[in-house]
């Protein structure tokens, strides 16, 4: 077990780098020979999807592929996203915050024009995604901006402090999308066969439901812990990781 | 037709734990019989699946609706199947047992359960088992990654949730490891993307030839995977990370997690690559394969501690799995050497789970797993020192375990295709392995005249280890079902890889 405090500026060539040396270039190597022999152009898929376009309920080919071809997979990411907070919640608690500072007034000021504004283009960006570029995880990484800012100006006591209506929140953009899934299943279709009628406004219900989840959830990683109110590690005396 | 018939059980067992991730996220006092009932209701949806594979053949399913190519397909083939059957039984074992291990007020120092423990292990290994569940059912390589990082983070994260030092770094490297074999994997999935502009499994498999290409993808995804399932040399971060965890931890990494990643290289091995890959790469894994059981089997010899003794044997147990590869080569034996390595991926997950339970208690009753000095402890817990002894007879392989009737068949596959060299490894390793477990019996079994003061073990963490050592056993003797249901969509019995 190397303790982890060599990160030294010890340049010399052991046999083990030797080894990664090698490692690396033959992979680049290899890299570089099959892309090389790739075909010169390849559509993928595209023409396929943008095909099917007008059965998939909105008009931007990104959002029918990541909202109804392949929605599939993206119910697995929001999963995987919902992990990632448990699993580092699981970790440790969040620093607690520095005892109250006021922000300086400028920031406080320049807050007050630009966050209105940001929770506006959360809300743009995930309506032009039925057509243009844009959804719930471009909308919802813009929200997450205005809970880091708030964080950063240490506006944000309210929403860290109620840690079972964040964790409902937290789980909100997966359990509206277990929820669209099986419930088209009702209507006789597969899982996440969208009656064509209502794809659209499926996929919208879905992603306003993701974006909430997704916006918390970045935030929540940038805080990087467990609410301090969390009531069961409140009771404990643990700050996750402990020393032998 | 009734509903049963009809019903798409492959769904329910991906959509209940994910569900359950919710719910034991949110509710935590009710979590444990959430957790507990959806293992058991996922005992329910394989056993639905498995009559619809057995009656009418290997199924696919339209996610969506769509089809291939632009949708996913979801398919349950027998080794789907069989899969799910393991994670669902060990799953509802594991979850007895981690029920009580977690609420535990007779906590000793050894593993002092804290509340945030038993707040998130719940949610983690719900959303674990739908990873494991998703992956066992994909047909669509780009779906297998997504499913290979949930299964990742959640392992990762539960092989964190100890606290300790030792746990945080080795949870740390295995987070290194599983992000590099994953993007390896990913890699192999671009170039597939690129070349063949598909990425469903049956249908690339029609596509690829021999060439740079496939090659590059198929070194890149193998790989990924190897590194992934600690296959010798790349085990270098198992024994740390599942040795560490917690007890109910360490038996789903060291039995279900490192399978998937094997499971994965099986599938891409005899259906994608069936036309590109070669003997001498046969062999090639077949060599890393005879490494593993060699050098696992002597370090677990003289590991001290007890968890990490079974840990390493983990290392040496997966070497067997690589020998499928160059025993299928033979058209004569493929057939059964693929039986083989499935049926002792059953019968290593079976008597993993119940030897590190086994451990597990042996620990919280000592206070320590020192092997040195668990002298006298088959007085004070019977149950569980029966429990690794029975283990250990599936391990070594004695009869009837399942673990004697997948050697048995990997001799078969061995001897009949006339490749003694490696007839002669799994005998060689079954010795070792007889040596390793006869070491730790040796000290269990020694009577000591004053007891040392032990912690109570609950019942039900003793009896979920015996009852899956039981299994263990017992696997051998049913044997007929499991290897006629893998017959069910096998790759191999129409041609042997590298021979067409």
């Amino acid at each position: 077990m190397n303790a982890p405090d060599d990160f030294t500026d010890d340049t010399r060539l052991t046999p083990l780098r030797l080894m990664i040396m090698l490692f690396v270039l033959t992979l680049a190597g290899a890299l570089g020979w099959a892309v090389c022999s790739l075909p010169a152009y390849s559509s993928g898929l595209a023409v396929t999807a943008l095909a099917e376009l007008s059965n998939s309920g909105v008009l931007n080919p990104v959002t029918a592929a990541v909202l109804n071809y392949r929605g599939y997979d993206t119910l697995l990411e929001i999963a995987v996203l919902l992990l990632a907070v448990i699993g580092v919640w699981s970790l440790a608690q969040a620093e607690p915050p520095a005892a109250f500072e006021p922000a300086s007034p400028v920031l406080l000021s320049f807050l007050r024009i630009v966050l209105p504004l940001m929770i506006l283009i959360a809300g743009y960006l995930l309506w032009i995604g039925s057509f243009a570029p844009g959804g719930a995880f471009q909308g919802g990484a813009v929200l997450a901006g205005v809970l880091v800012l708030l964080r950063l100006s240490n506006q944000d006591r309210a929403i860290w402090s109620h840690e079972v209506w964040l964790r409902f929140c937290l789980v909100l953009g997966l359990s509206v999308f277990i929820a669209v899934a099986v419930g088209v299943m009702a209507g006789g279709g597969k899982l996440l066969e969208y009656p064509r009628a209502h794809a659209g406004m499926l996929i919208l219900l879905i992603e306003s439901a993701a974006l909430i989840s997704i916006a918390l959830t970045l935030a929540a990683l940038f805080v990087g812990g467990r609410a301090l109110s969390d009531e069961d590690s409140s009771r404990a005396s643990d700050n996750g990781v402990q020393p032998e | 037709m009734t509903l049963w018939d009809t019903a798409p059980w492959l769904l329910w067992s991906i959509v209940l734990p994910l569900s359950a991730g919710i719910l034991t996220f949110l509710f935590r006092r009710a979590a444990p019989w959430i957790g507990i009932a959806t293992t058991l209701g996922s005992v329910v949806s394989v056993a639905g699946l498995a009559a619809q594979v057995v009656h009418s053949g290997p199924l696919r399913y339209s996610v969506g609706g769509w089809g291939v190519p632009l949708g996913i397909d979801l398919r349950a083939d027998g080794l789907s199947v069989l899969m799910l059957v393991m994670s669902a039984v060990i799953g509802v074992a594991v979850s007895v047992y981690a029920a009580r291990y977690f609420s535990d007020a007779d906590a000793t120092d050894e593993r002092a359960v804290q509340a945030h423990q038993r707040a998130y292990f719940w949610p983690l290994w719900m959303f674990l088992l739908a990873g494991l569940n998703g992956l066992f059912l994909a047909a669509d390589i780009f779906h297998l990654y997504v499913t290979l990082e949930l299964l990742g983070f959640a392992a990762v994260s539960l092989a964190a949730l100890a606290g300790k030092r030792a746990a945080v770094v080795a949870a740390m490297r295995y987070l290194l490891v599983s992000l590099s074999g994953s993007l390896f994997f990913l890699f192999g999935v671009a170039i597939l993307y690129a070349a063949y502009a598909t990425v469903d499994l049956t249908a690339l498999a029609g596509k690829v030839q021999p060439g740079p290409l496939a090659w590059s993808a198929l070194a890149l995804m193998a790989s990924g995977l190897l590194i992934k399932g600690a296959v010798f040399p790349l085990h270098f971060w198992l024994p740390p990370a599942h040795a560490n965890a917690p007890t109910p931890v360490s038996a789903l990494l060291s039995a279900l997690v490192v399978k998937a990643s094997f499971y994965i290289l099986l599938r891409l091995w005899f259906e994608l690559f069936g036309a590109v890959v070669t003997p001498a790469t046969a062999t090639f894994l077949g060599l890393l394969g005879a490494g593993a059981i060699l050098w696992g089997s002597a370090q677990a010899l003289h590991q001290p501690r007890l968890k990490l003794l079974v840990a390493y044997s983990t290392v040496a147990q997966l070497g067997y799995l690589m020998l499928v590869f160059p025993l299928a080569q033979n058209a004569g034996s493929a057939l059964t050497a693929w039986s083989a390595c499935v049926y002792f991926v059953l019968a290593h997950a079976c008597a993993k789970t119940a030897m590190f339970l086994a451990a597990g208690n042996i620990a919280h009753a000592a206070g320590h797993d020192r092997i040195a000095d668990l002298d006298g402890i088959t007085q004070a817990l019977p149950l569980s020192v029966a429990a690794f002894a029975l283990a250990g007879i599936s391990l070594i392989g004695l009869p009837p375990s399942g673990g004697f009737i997948a050697k048995w068949m990997l001799l078969q596959a061995a001897i009949g295709s006339g490749k003694w060299g490696w007839a002669t490894l799994i005998l060689v390793g079954s010795l070792l392995a007889a040596a390793y477990v006869m070491r730790v019996l040796w000290h269990a079994f020694t009577q000591v005249e004053v007891a040392r003061p032990l912690h109570r073990v609950p019942r039900t963490m003793e009896w979920s280890a015996l009852a899956l050592s039981l299994l263990a056993v017992l696997l051998g003797l049913m044997a007929a079902r499991p290897v006629e249901l893998l017959r069910s969509g096998a790759p191999v019995s129409m041609h042997a890889p590298g021979q067409t």
